[in-house]
């Protein structure tokens, strides 16, 4: 079914009555697994996604394949790097969609994604602290509705944060499309922000992911046809909705932080000391 | 498996200070291609990409099937990426290592989900007979930039390819072979590349292209972007690393448009070059067949 | 047509391998890389030799139980000429990439054949042979194969080397026999029907074109000369090829 551009040009607003730079609602939990060594839940909209993060922990046994894996040194050396390698696990679960597809172990598209969230993680945690040992990440997704990959870092950072495992700044990612499609050429298409999975079939768009407050990118991904004067645009918009999705990822960490000391489960003081507790 | 050597600390520092001074080990500039060497094989749709020491050999073949039913429409188009052993020992056969997931995917993206082989004009009898085009790339050699040259080799391997001639008569579906009609080149609609550019310093100041195997190895990041030279980008893929300011990325994009154009004009020039020499053999295979009948 | 071209090849064509070689004849081009002696994973370890592991890719498509079997016969002949006593423990990698097979214009080819193709033996063989020498693996002696075809023609018997695949089709019997340097019958493999005296012709055309004697100069003409009737000198081929790879090396000294 195509996309109604008409009702966007006349009320300028998307089909879930968003306008263009509007993101979804961001509803994010830290510490929702009381076992694990950090933990997340997180929806953008209706992409529900949760993480647990184990470690950094010894190196258990090789698995099979290095898919998914980014290391300092970058070999696949069963642990005896110089840093912490980072391993991630993604889970799609069969009744995340609409339609009911099974996905294989071997899956590409996972397989990429998986990779793409280690290296992007890799760069902003501080993994030469943590020689010869190896962090994972388990994501598991419960509903998609577009932007799946932004929401899988954004959980992946929360829980690293709740993992409190030492890193340069939060890695926030999010989605930003363009209303032309590729073929024309029209000066007057509207960047958008954050896409759902309706727009995200129909209309070209690609996932940023920028480290903490500065311009810099971390992740661009782009699966669609479009024409390269277009792409300022989106990646300008996306870039900016990663700056706003990091001050809800901080919101969300700082309240956790608060509630926490509050009820007393940490001490003031207890490597919180710098966390402003009004 | 054994696996990979990796550079020294020498070696990595070596290669860091040089870039840092603006030198290419092998006195490249920063923007600069080794020299590409394409050469066609006897038989259609075999396209053997050299790039320095890397190289490529891509084989495209056709055959008919069933379609998928959930696209009784569209023909198979797929594109085979299998590192053997040959590219390195550290490769084994039947386990795909991330390298050979990225690649795969990659050369998937931007050839055919951009939508550069028509897939409907391969369909035959819709629901029960189409074309099923696959294309197989063999890694030879491997000393960096691996995913360029293999988009390349791909594309050109598609482009000069030749699907036996077919025709519709009363329900009956004839293949021809060779022999009796020359076969006929793809409905191709564009020419996408893979350009990728590798990033160097502690926050990615320094952007290069066309790493080689030990560049790749001390690289704290890496972008890929496919276009084709409409002007239209297939597909981005920074898959994680290092992070780079949002505004060098949109340069990188800009001076990768007018490599895909040079790698466009290439292409084309090489394809006439074997049209010509093919031009005479063509000829002569038709009088063969009419001598036949 | 082109069968009857001489054999070319070329000795380390790949960079990164510890031995390479291209070899190209009577229409099949076949690269092979050889690596080792490397260490071997656990399940294919042997406490006393060396294993010897073959991998053979075609150039379109999976490889299927064809490229296996093919696999199997190489691996057994190429370890019974590699010294592989010398390395205990260890695997020698020997992966043969088919770039290039002679098309039958009158056949649409299908991708997956699970007919045998002993024609494509020969320069397997051969290739592999090459690239051993290139990477430097102690050999107890150097062989080269060929392959002959039993073909009917006008009621009588005509024995073909290096058949075409059209040949091939209508070949009573195929047979691919390979000859160490020592003139030892390293290989025979043979598929459809043929008498005890078909077999001896093969043998002796085989043996021919595989170990034809080192000749001095005034029988190079002579083997030139009858050249048509017997296919390449394939010991020869070998060694100056090896030769002129040398020279080239060692140029600078």
């Amino acid at each position: 079914m195509p996309l109604d551009t008409s009702t966007y040009s006349l009320g300028l607003l998307r089909v879930d009555g968003r306008r263009w730079n509007e993101l979804r609602r961001i509803h994010a939990q830290i510490r929702t697994q009381a076992a694990a060594d950090g933990s997340s839940y997180l929806e953008m909209g209706h992409t529900k996604v949760m993480c647990v993060v184990t470690g950094p922990t010894e190196p258990g046994p090789r698995r099979g394949g290095n898919v998914g894996s980014a290391g300092g040194a970058g070999a696949a050396s069963g642990g005896q790097h110089k840093d912490a390698e980072v391993l991630v696990n993604i889970v799609i679960a069969g009744f995340s969609s609409v339609d009911r597809k099974r996905r294989g172990k071997g899956d590409k598209r996972t397989l990429e994604m998986q990779s793409t969230v280690a290296n992007a993680l890799a760069a902003s945690l501080h993994i030469h602290l943590f020689p010869h040992s190896q962090i994972t990440i388990s994501l598991h997704v419960l509903s998609q509705d577009g932007s799946l990959l932004a929401a899988l870092i954004n959980a992946a950072t929360l829980a690293c944060v709740d993992a409190g495992i030492p890193m340069t700044d939060y890695v926030a990612a999010c989605t930003a499309g363009s209303t032309s499609t590729y073929a024309a050429n029209d000066e007057s298409a509207d960047p958008l922000l954050d896409l759902n999975h309706q727009e995200e079939q129909e209309l070209p768009g690609l996932t940023v992911a920028t480290l903490g407050e500065t311009d810099r990118v971390a992740v661009l991904v782009c699966e669609s046809r479009v024409q390269v004067s277009r792409l300022e645009g989106m990646l300008a918009v996306g870039v900016d909705g990663c700056k706003q999705v990091r001050e809800i990822l901080d919101r969300v960490v700082r309240e956790k932080g608060r509630k926490m000391i509050q009820e007393g489960t940490v001490e003031r003081g207890t490597g919180l000391n710098d966390m402003d507790v009004d | 498996m054994p696996r990979e050597a990796e550079p020294s600390l020498n070696e990595r520092e070596f290669v860091l200070k040089a870039l840092q001074e603006n030198t290419r080990l092998d006195g490249r500039e920063l923007d600069q291609y080794r020299p590409l060497e394409l050469t066609f094989g006897d038989q259609y749709g075999v396209a053997d990409v050299t790039l320095g020491k890397t190289r490529v050999l891509a084989k495209a073949s056709a055959e008919v099937t069933v379609p998928y039913t959930d696209r009784p429409l569209d023909g198979i188009f797929n594109i085979a990426t299998e590192l053997s052993p040959m590219t390195s020992p550290a490769f084994e056969v039947n386990r795909p290592t991330e390298t050979e997931v990225l690649i795969s995917r990659l050369l998937e993206k931007t050839v055919r989900r951009s939508g550069a082989l028509d897939t409907e004009s391969l369909c035959l009898v819709a629901g029960q007979k189409c074309w099923s085009i696959r294309v197989d790339v063999h890694v030879l050699s491997h000393d960096g930039n691996l995913i360029d040259a293999a988009c390349f080799a791909v594309v050109a391997a598609l482009r000069h390819f030749r699907k036996p001639d077919t025709s519709m008569e009363g329900g009956v579906l004839t293949v021809y072979t060779p022999a009796e009609r020359e076969p006929v080149p793809l409905s191709w609609l564009h020419s996408p590349f893979c350009i990728t550019w590798s990033f160097f310093g502690e926050e990615g100041e320094i952007a290069l292209l066309d790493a080689t195997w030990l560049e790749e190895q001390v690289r704290v990041g890496s972008c890929t972007i496919s276009l084709n030279k409409h002007g239209e980008i297939c597909q981005i893929a920074k898959l994680g690393g290092t992070p780079v300011e949002a505004v060098a990325l949109l340069q990188c994009t800009n001076v990768a448009l007018s490599r895909a154009k040079d790698f466009s004009a290439f292409l084309d020039r090489k394809l006439a070059e074997d049209a010509k020499r093919r031009d005479k053999g063509g000829l002569l295979a038709e009088l063969s067949a009419e001598n036949d009948r | 047509m082109t069968a009857s071209t001489l054999p070319e090849a070329a000795l380390g064509v790949l960079p990164r391998a510890d031995g390479s070689a291209k070899y190209s004849h009577a229409g099949y081009t076949v690269t092979a890389s050889v690596n080792g002696p490397i260490e071997a994973q656990r399940r294919d370890e042997h406490p006393y030799e060396a294993h010897v592991d073959v991998i053979v890719r075609p150039a379109a498509g999976v490889g299927g139980t064809r490229e296996r079997h093919l696999e199997s016969i190489l691996q057994s002949s190429l370890t019974q000429i590699i010294l592989v006593k010398n390395f205990p423990r260890s695997l020698i990698q020997v992966v043969l990439q088919v770039e290039d097979t002679p098309e039958n214009d009158y056949v649409n080819t299908k991708l997956v054949q699970a007919s045998l193709n002993f024609a494509i033996m020969p320069a397997l063989f051969q290739t592999s042979v090459l690239a051993l020498l290139s990477a430097g693996v102690p050999m107890r002696a150097t062989a080269a194969a060929t392959a002959v075809a039993v073909v009917p023609e006008d009621g009588a018997k005509k024995i073909v080397v290096d058949p075409s695949p059209r040949q091939i089709e209508i070949a009573q019997s195929v047979h691919v026999l390979a000859f160490t340097s020592q003139e030892e019958l390293l290989l025979a493999e043979s598929e459809g029907d043929f008498t005890v005296k078909e077999w001896d012709d093969v043998y002796e055309t085989a043996q021919k074109i595989c170990c034809r004697p080192a000749s001095t100069k005034e029988g190079m003409e002579m083997v030139l000369d009858e050249e048509d009737a017997g296919g390449p000198d394939m010991r020869h081929f070998l060694r100056s090829t090896l030769e002129s790879k040398v020279t080239a090396d060692l140029h600078w000294k």
